[in-house]
């Protein structure tokens, strides 16, 4: 048997004394089981929610965009500012599976598995945006390059909106085959487990006759580290792209090159308090508190303490540079933001999402999971405030005084939103009743480096002890 | 066997899907949203107007800028006064006996024939007769005009397809036409 050497310093990810099977039950107990009056009840509010929503949508496409509070001023508001912030949602998925995967963190294998689902859901939710803020949605398919009786009419490529169209379904294509990949050896788990003909099928059709080879593991690892690699530069691109929506504009306030990878940062740090706040109720209601533990949530307000930093920098490096530019449109919609009739929002904004996630630097309140809870729902709040002080306050006062105004969202503005929230929630509770939630096969893999009872063995037997039949040969490697 | 059966499933439905199409009728249309006018085009129908026409007359009298009322009336004798009185506002340099041919062969050489000698291809198929030469008539620029104008006999208004100064041209080339009979 070769050395194995673990640092002392690292607590462990897998706590309670679980052995492999324990994994595997414990994965499988949501989805064997069945749903108790709390899931049913979540799931009629999220779905009356979405139903909602979906009613908002017909009604705006049946009666037209001025359902909603725009003006002609103001021609993006809410419906770009929950577009934005669904996508910087997703990005965190993708973050945590594919650049953590790069940086060899194990923790992120009890969190990516939902950490995926969340980019899947909030993606779709984020995609809904762009189709029904159109005026005429039924001609969508005109922003694809398809050969046409038009002449071949074509798209121009010099659009980030037509940009969009491509960053967001690459993006959910490459996520969603990413998520699936990895979720091949849990269905077969789950598969090989089921009880009942019907979830047989089921599990067979989903798991693609996974068989867990020593062959098929091999390229499994080849192909998750490839799409990692490449899922990498689409999160930072995908919302680049999205910046781009404003930063190639000549609207003081959008017309920034800080905005990419400002809008980056905010995506992660919004995304991770997402991850972070549905993470907190699954591992209570799924009994996943040994997976998912207070080291993972700490971990977590650390990464959305740091990007919280870098937004706030990058907050300050905007104001610096309108101060510095001495372009008087740039200043004045600063000046706009922190004192005009949007005060309260830019505010609401600054104390979320710069002063919020400093009080991560006491190790007392990232590691308490009330704290960890309240300060991710704030984040998820400052973010969307972010994205409607970006949008709304630069639009409503620019260039010509004479069309200054201001935005008053409707109850179809609203109802459009709750309706993705409700259509997320709809999604991801279903998934949690129905798919592996925790990568169980990724898990296995670090049981015995970092688990809570082969850590102590490691301590009482050294670093050979990782079996019951081969330690005592040597006791000086401690 | 099992390809043969799809291929022909997938052709069976593509015509399903194409023979929807009636050429005796306008194909289906997806989404016409500014396929029908809103506006009032100029030759379409309306309930609007009383005789259901868009293209409605205009009052009596009024006398559209640009336009010079024709002051000779469609009788015997505004023929004759046309005749002895009418001269062409057209002088040397705004005659254009290209144009006038090319007036002259669109709307009167079907009858009168390409050289006015009352041979025209309708004569010449006998779909009917009497039309004269123009050398056997007494004809001058002012009675040219005014039959162009309200036609004669078997002629009719050319005031329609014709401007003022189109028939002003045509009136040049006919006795063009007239002097090399």
């Amino acid at each position: 048997m070769s050395s194995h050497y673990e640092a002392p310093i690292r607590k462990p990810l897998i706590i309670g004394d679980k052995n492999f099977h324990d994994v595997t039950v414990d994965v499988a107990r949501p989805v064997e089981g069945r749903a108790n009056r709390q899931w049913w009840i979540a799931f009629s509010i999220a779905l009356a929610a979405f139903l909602w929503g979906v009613a908002c949508v017909a009604y705006t496409v049946a009666t037209g965009i001025g359902a909603w509070g725009l003006n002609k001023t103001i021609g993006w508001a809410w419906d770009i500012t929950n577009f934005v912030w669904w996508v910087g949602i997703g990005h965190a998925g993708t973050l945590i599976s594919a650049v953590l995967l790069l940086f060899r963190q194990k923790w992120r294998m009890a969190i990516n598995r939902s950490a995926e689902a969340m980019t899947i859901f909030s993606v779709v939710q984020a995609g809904l945006f762009p189709v029904f803020h159109m005026g005429r949605p039924w001609l969508a398919f005109w922003v694809l390059p398809i050969p046409n009786q038009f002449g071949s009419l074509w798209v121009n490529f010099n659009s980030p909106l037509l940009w969009d169209v491509f960053a967001i379904s690459t993006y959910l294509s490459v996520s969603l085959v990413f998520w699936w990949t990895g979720l091949l050896p849990d269905f077969a788990m789950l598969r090989d487990r089921a009880l009942t003909p019907f979830t047989k099928r089921v599990y067979s059709i989903l798991s693609f006759g996974w068989s867990g080879r020593a062959k098929d593991w091999q390229r499994f690892e080849e192909v998750s580290l490839v799409l990692a690699g490449l899922a990498t530069p689409l999160v930072l691109s995908v919302h680049t792209i999205v910046s781009f929506d404003f930063a190639t504009s000549v609207i003081p306030g959008w017309h920034t090159t800080i905005l990419p990878p400002y809008f980056v940062a905010g995506a992660i740090f919004s995304g991770f308090a997402m991850v972070n706040t549905l993470l907190i109720i699954m591992r209570k209601v799924s009994n996943l508190e040994a997976y998912i533990t207070i080291q993972h949530i700490e971990l977590m307000n650390i990464i959305i303490m740091i990007t919280g930093s870098i937004v706030g920098i990058a907050y300050i490096t905007e104001l610096f540079v309108a101060w510095y530019s001495g372009v008087e449109y740039e200043q004045y919609a600063f000046l706009n933001r922190a004192t005009g009739p949007y005060w309260w929002s830019y505010w609401l904004m600054m104390t979320c999402n710069v002063i919020s996630p400093q009080v991560m630097w006491f190790k007392k309140i990232r590691t308490s999971i009330m704290a960890s809870f309240i300060i991710s729902l704030v984040v998820n709040i400052g973010m969307w405030f972010e994205r409607f002080v970006i949008i709304v306050t630069s639009l409503h006062r620019d260039y010509l005084p004479s069309s200054w105004t201001m935005f008053q969202p409707t109850f179809v503005d609203a109802g459009f939103y709750i309706g993705t929230i409700g259509f997320f929630f709809v999604l991801f509770l279903l998934y949690s009743r129905t798919f592996p939630v925790i990568a169980q096969a990724e898990v296995k893999s670090i049981m015995k480096s970092s688990s809570e009872n082969y850590k102590r063995k490691r301590e009482l037997e050294g670093d050979h002890g990782h079996g019951h039949d081969n330690h005592s040969t040597e006791h000086n490697h401690h | 066997m099992k390809a043969l059966y799809k291929i022909a499933m997938l052709a069976g439905l593509s015509m399903a899907f194409t023979a929807c199409f009636n050429k005796k009728e306008p194909n289906y249309q997806y989404f016409p949203n500014m396929q029908h006018s809103v506006a009032y085009e100029t030759y379409a129908e309306s309930d609007a107007f009383p005789n259901g026409k868009e293209g409605q007359l205009p009052a009596k009298g009024s006398v559209p800028r640009g336009f010079t009322p024709y002051e000779y009336e469609n009788s015997t004798a505004g023929y004759e006064l046309a005749k002895a009185n009418l001269k062409s506002p057209l002088d040397t340099a705004s005659v254009d006996m290209a144009r006038g041919e090319q007036l002259f062969t669109v709307y009167c050489a079907i009858c009168h024939g390409d050289k006015g000698d009352g041979k025209g291809n309708l004569v010449k198929r006998e779909k009917f007769l009497g039309v004269p030469n123009y050398k056997d008539r007494q004809i001058t620029e002012g009675s040219v005009f005014h039959v162009i104008t309200y036609g004669l006999n078997s002629m009719g208004s050319h005031a329609n397809q014709l401007t003022q100064e189109e028939r002003w041209q045509v009136t040049a080339y006919v006795m063009k036409l007239r002097s090399e009979l």
